[in-house]
């Protein structure tokens, strides 16, 4: 299994909160795959920094909004 | 999760991975067990036969076709989208590590040639060296997407 990055994001909770926003509507408005967009929201994947401003910009928020990082334990 | 919905939740590049991995092992197996079956017959390791590597060579083109068509025309637009950048970063790693699948057979036939002087044999380990690398590298993109990236 592979280590998740220390990267958290909330934009499972941003789009519920856009009124339901689909991960294949986030994902057509940054231009990538829905399996993408599941690999960033489960922590699997960390986005290049590009698409993490392309993803806070389709909520309208700034990028530490969207992103944060997780000190590991000992870290 | 049934198979199928699995299946259908895969992106284009990945049931693709799965397409040709499946076509290039079938074509593996299809040209050594002739290999194996005309060695066997001949008491000895058989010479490179070229008829083997062209109807090799000619049932992955077919197969290839076929596959990626049938997939092309279920994916809808996302056949002719590039790659995003998890799917760069995932076959750059599967072609990085199929690298190293491609040199191990191939040194030991490199290993096996200077021992025995098997002309044969160097030539059937450096084909199957070539194949190998090519699967493996469909297996490790598949693993990748398995995971994540």
């Amino acid at each position: 299994m592979a280590k998740a990055p220390p990267i958290t994001n909330r934009i499972r909770t941003l789009r519920e909160a856009q009124g339901g926003m689909s991960q294949a509507a986030l994902a057509e408005a940054i231009g990538v795959t829905r399996q993408t967009i599941i690999a960033i929201e489960l922590g699997k994947y960390s986005p290049s920094l590009e698409s993490a401003f392309r993803i806070s910009r389709v909520f309208g928020l700034g990028i530490e909004d969207v992103f944060g990082w997780e000190t590991p334990p000992g870290g | 999760m049934s198979v199928i919905e699995t299946v259908a939740d895969m992106s284009f590049r990945e049931k693709s991975a799965w397409g040709m991995g499946l076509v290039l092992s079938a074509g593996a197996f299809f040209y050594f067990s002739k290999v194996m079956s005309l060695s066997e017959a001949l008491g000895r390791t058989a010479p490179p036969i070229i008829g083997f590597v062209i109807a090799y060579v000619v049932f992955i083109v077919i197969a290839s076709v076929i596959v990626m068509s049938v997939l092309a025309g279920t994916a809808g637009k996302e056949a002719n989208a590039p790659a995003d950048e998890r799917e760069k970063v995932i076959a750059d790693k599967a072609g990085n590590w199929s690298g190293y699948v491609l040199a191990v057979p191939a040194l030991g036939g490199l290993w096996h040639y200077s021992v025995n002087l098997d002309g044969n044999m160097l030539f059937h380990l450096i084909f199957l060296s070539l194949m190998l690398s090519q699967i493996s590298e469909y297996v490790f993109q598949i693993a990748l997407y398995r995971r994540g990236a």
